[in-house]
């Protein structure tokens, strides 16, 4: 029999006046507990930001007040605005907006035409287009630059393949339509993630309903073009933020065509002795302000609209079915976009390094020369060794930093302290690289940096700094989505059924999201290995990141053994990535039967 | 059962009384937990009955420790759970759970599964392969060990589910709404398999569903919960003969409700009262005074369609008149709605004849299925006002 009361027995009665002074600091405990909880849990984030971000905000106060950091006379003053607002600044402003409008809109086209023929049409070789955009994913904009410029500047592979130089196809490259081009081309799997997910679960009944309502075809797409409409925005402002503040077009092909864009600008006010700190934080400004309006534009497009056509009961989509004629209309279409992003600067680049340095081209002539130049001399093996390091550390502090800071995302509720972290993470990721790289160095260059025991700058400690504020947005953002996909009750279970918490996690969850952390590292390690603008700009004297390596070889016209080192380093990647996720597969079996589900 | 009598008792197979005293808890402003005591015998099966937001799913955390309690202790014979800053993480419970969403570990077998949880037991090789095995068979699933859960049904699921929790022997088992996403048949089978194979191993079970017929079928005590609040703890039989409170009332299963008026002395726990639709005789549950305000629940075995419903005057006495709104074919007969003269409505009327729509029928209530409790009582509830929707059960 059971009674809803406990008749108090003599152990319950002796117990507070055994344990009264601790009982007492126990009800303190408890109500500082929950407080005190949430604060801890802020602090590693606020302390983050305050690494990671103060730097920015401290460069870009310089341009309103130069005289707070002892780089002008007046407390206050908009000089600076003034000043990029006019001449070729101006002009690299507007060519930043156009190209970047370009680029968004062209990526969004070609994302939307992409995603519909991989999600819901029976195209052949599906599996490949994804693979070949994560590819584009992973390579950085100034690799495709160089492999057009290789390919078509004078001296260059068409030049001396065609015994002629082309000077139109060169004006087009070096100029806004090579810019848009391959800003553009880069954007694609931005938008075509953005995209494709919706277009993915817009299930068939959206389709079904219209089609029953007497809709045709074309009425049939009217109804549900709009409802695609929050992912074209998102897609948009992706790609638009993304192109304005790109640094390697800027910094390749832009440069060359004498076709300034803002981050080139701010990047050589920078560089150039004596360096113009509250200009280039003046157009720090106006690069936030880009950025910032395209998110802004996309959040008003959305205002008062509910998009929710996701739903546990939609059902899958149909894939519409391809005949021979619009099949190969399709496969020329895809694969025309693909040997335009990939193929031709690819082949671009595998030309210039097995070309000779000089002299007349035959089909003897090539050969593995520059590689054999390249890996003697060995500066591309330091450049390389020391890259690959900071890769690594970085790739590793990002998963690790990325996957709490994603599973506090994922958490439904994470109240306060999550909707920070978001608002920090966010603001990361769209910071351009330019401007953050361009507040490290102005901020730990500062007389109190140092006067507060900070001796970060001209460090390579700074420099990995730089790229851990680079890659843990994206990695935390990239994790959130499968940790949050692992339901607490699986972790619970395991405690429950007698695991400690450590063996419990690594036995019920570790080998569920064991796929996407690597996955994470990887793209945290590609990315860094060969990132240039932080690099660029932070390295330490006396070292050489191997972005800056490849681009000085460019630019001392020493074509074949930057493209050398270029095809090396890209096929090494290719091969790591091959490797680890080969091993993956190999000692975490279930990771594949798991995949079956997907 | 005294606690020190089975300080010294194994913590396999069989355990101590189940004691949880003034256990609250809240999230932010909202209090989800409120001074919750009740103990369960070794051995006996408890369900908590309740509504979505009662408490119930906090309460079953709170036990498995996966929530920590703000007030309160939870002990388990001997072995204080969690007690002011005593907090046993649940890994230490010894206990083991059947989730809602089954939570099985999607890269293990079933027998991967299962075996995980016996590795607590430190068993050689051999004995967790035979006991695994055992259990799978126990739970009808001896020949899919080698089956991943995505390959399995959601029953196979939760039969795994099942496996796993028993297969270690633990004193204590909880289940988190088991059932409630499966489908009505494969329901019935598994609550069979639940409380066959969970009174076997001998274990303590505290099962938590909003369902009042799985409850009823289930448990050796019913305890109701109503917002964090334990309302009444008692065996099935009490809960649906005696409801403490409209709200048990109504969320174990009504006809309809009539608001009327007490129209004589209570006597011998039965008590007149004049409703618009008519007289009733109910059971009277409080205090009543002679022409208070009264609100009567009708249960819906309790409401009977008179024999055949021709002129008022040969209707038998203390029947109300009505008409039959809907009739549903239920394989055994039928049920019925009936619109009473005052305009409420009663529904689940059963009768193994059909009344055709638009009937004039005449219906009977038996008093041991109609409660009559003081107006006040149900007008302190907030939500009182809207019945709850649910299918009315029946227990015979």
């Amino acid at each position: 029999m059971t009674d809803t009361t406990l008749t108090p027995g003599p152990v319950a009665t002796a117990r507070p006046d055994r344990g009264s002074p601790p009982g007492g600091l126990a009800r303190v405990g408890r109500a500082v507990r929950p407080q005190a909880v949430a604060t801890l849990r802020l602090l590693p984030w606020g302390l983050f930001a305050a690494v990671l971000l103060l730097p920015v905000a401290g460069f870009l106060l310089v341009a309103v007040s130069p005289r707070l950091f002892a780089q002008g006379d007046a407390w206050f003053t908009l000089a600076p605005f003034q000043q990029v607002l006019s001449g070729w600044t101006a002009h690299a402003l507007l060519d930043s907006l156009a190209v970047g409008a370009g680029a968004a809109l062209l990526a969004t086209a070609v994302a939307v035409a992409l995603a519909w023929l991989t999600e819901r049409t029976t195209l052949a070789g599906r599996g490949l287009w994804r693979l070949l955009l994560w590819a584009l994913l992973l390579a950085p904009s100034y690799l495709e630059s160089l492999g057009w410029t290789w390919l078509v500047e004078p001296q260059g592979v068409l030049d001396r393949l065609l015994g002629q130089d082309p000077v139109w196809l060169r004006s087009a490259v070096f100029g806004p339509a090579g810019v848009i081009w391959v800003l553009a081309s880069r954007g694609v799997p931005f938008a075509y993630l953005a995209v494709t997910a919706l277009l993915r679960g817009l299930g068939r009944e959206f389709e079904d309903a219209a089609r029953t309502h007497g809709g045709g075809r074309l009425a049939t797409a009217r109804v549900l073009l709009p409802m695609l409409a929050p992912a074209l925005w998102a897609a948009f402002a992706i790609v638009f933020a993304e192109s304005v503040s790109d640094y390697g077009v800027a910094a390749t092909l832009a440069s060359q065509g004498d076709f300034p864009l803002l981050t080139g600008a701010m990047e050589q006010s920078i560089a150039t002795f004596p360096a113009d700190f509250p200009l280039a934080s003046a157009m720090g400004w106006l690069l936030l302000a880009l950025v910032g309006l395209a998110l802004l534009a996309q959040r008003r497009s959305l205002r008062g609209r509910s998009y929710q056509v996701l739903s546990g009961r939609t059902r899958p989509a149909r894939r519409t079915r391809l005949g021979a004629l619009r099949q190969t209309a399709a496969l020329a279409g895809v694969g025309t976009f693909f040997v335009l992003a990939a193929g031709v600067p690819a082949f671009g680049a595998a030309a210039a390094s097995l070309l000779p340095s000089g002299g007349r081209v035959s089909a003897a002539s090539l050969g593995l020369a520059n590689f054999r130049h390249v890996l003697r001399s060995g500066e591309m093996t330091s450049a390389l060794g020391y890259s690959a390091r900071l890769a690594a550390i970085t790739a590793c502090a990002a998963v690790v930093l990325g996957a709490v800071a994603g599973r506090a995302l994922a958490r439904q509720g994470g109240g306060r302290a999550g909707r920070l972290l978001d608002l920090l993470l966010l603001a990361a990721i769209a910071l351009p690289s330019v401007l953050l790289a361009s507040g490290y160095i102005f901020t730990y260059n500062l007389p109190f940096a140092s006067s507060l025991g900070i001796d970060l700058y001209g460090t390579t400690a700074l420099l990995v700094l730089g790229y851990l504020a680079g890659a843990l947005p994206s990695a935390a953002r990239l994790l959130s989505g499968p940790l949050g996909q692992v339901s607490d009750s699986l972790l619970w279970a395991a405690r429950i059924h007698g695991r400690r918490p450590v063996a419990a996690w690594a036995g019920a969850v570790l080998p569920l999201v064991a796929g996407s952390l690597v996955w994470a590292w990887l793209i945290a390690f590609c990315g860094t290995l060969l990132e240039l603008p932080v690099s660029q700009l932070l390295a330490p004297p006396g070292q050489e990141p191997l972005s800056v390596a490849v681009t000085r070889q460019l630019q001392g016209y020493d074509l074949g053994a930057g493209a050398a080192m270029t095809v090396l380093v890209v096929a090494g990647a290719l091969v790591l990535i091959g490797l680890v996720l080969g091993a993956l597969r190999l000692f975490l079996p279930a990771a594949r039967s798991l995949e079956a589900l997907t | 059962m005294r606690a020190a009598d089975m300080s010294g008792a194994e913590t396999t197979g069989t355990t101590g009384t189940l004691h949880v005293a003034g256990l609250s808890k809240s999230f932010g402003a909202t209090r989800v937990l409120d001074e919750v005591s009740f103990a369960v015998e070794p051995g006996r099966f408890l369900v908590l009955l309740g509504p979505s937001g009662s408490g119930k799913t906090t309460l079953l955390r709170c036990l498995a420790g996966i929530e920590r309690a703000d007030a309160g202790s939870i002990r388990l014979g001997g072995r204080t759970l969690a007690e002011g800053r005593t907090h046993l993480p649940p890994d230490k419970r010894e206990l083991a759970m059947v989730f809602q969403d089954y939570a099985l570990w999607p890269h293990m077998t079933a027998a991967g599964n299962v075996g995980y949880a016996l590795r607590r037991r430190r068993p050689g090789r051999e004995e967790s392969a035979t006991k695994v095995a055992s259990a799978l068979t126990r739970v009808g699933l001896g020949e899919h060990a080698e089956r991943y859960p995505h390959q399995l049904s959601g029953g196979q699921q939760q039969r795994v589910a099942l496996a796993r929790a028993l297969v270690a022997e633990p004193g204590l088992l909880l289940f988190d709404e088991p059932l409630s996403n499966l489908d009505a048949d494969l329901r019935e089978r598994l609550r069979v398999e639940i409380a066959t194979l969970t009174r076997e191993s001998g274990a303590t079970v505290v099962y938590i569903t909003h369902d009042q017929a799985e409850a009823f079928a289930l448990a050796d005590t019913v305890g109701v919960l109503e917002q964090g609040r334990l309302v009444q703890l008692a065996s099935p039989e009490d809960v649906y003969q005696r409801p403490a409170s409209p709200f048990v009332a109504r969320f174990t299963g009504l006809a309809g409700e009539l608001a009327g008026r007490v129209a004589d002395t209570p006597h011998l726990g039965r008590v007149l009262c004049a409703t618009a639709a008519g007289p009733l005789v109910a059971t009277a549950i409080g205090t009543h005074q002679d022409g208070a305000a009264v609100q009567l629940l009708l249960r819906p075995a309790a409401v009977v369609l008179a024999a055949e419903g021709g002129p008022d005057a040969d209707a038998p006495s203390g029947s109300l008149a009505g008409t039959v709104a809907d009739t549903a074919y239920r394989g055994r007969g039928y049920d019925h709605v009936v619109e009473l003269s005052d305009g409420t409505r009663l529904t689940g009327v059963f009768d193994r004849r059909p009344r055709p729509r638009g009937t004039r029928v005449r219906v009977t209530v038996d008093p041991d299925g109609c409660f009559a409790y003081p107006a006040s009582a149900s007008q302190a509830e907030p939500d009182a006002v809207t019945p709850i929707n649910r299918t009315p059960v029946e227990v015979s």
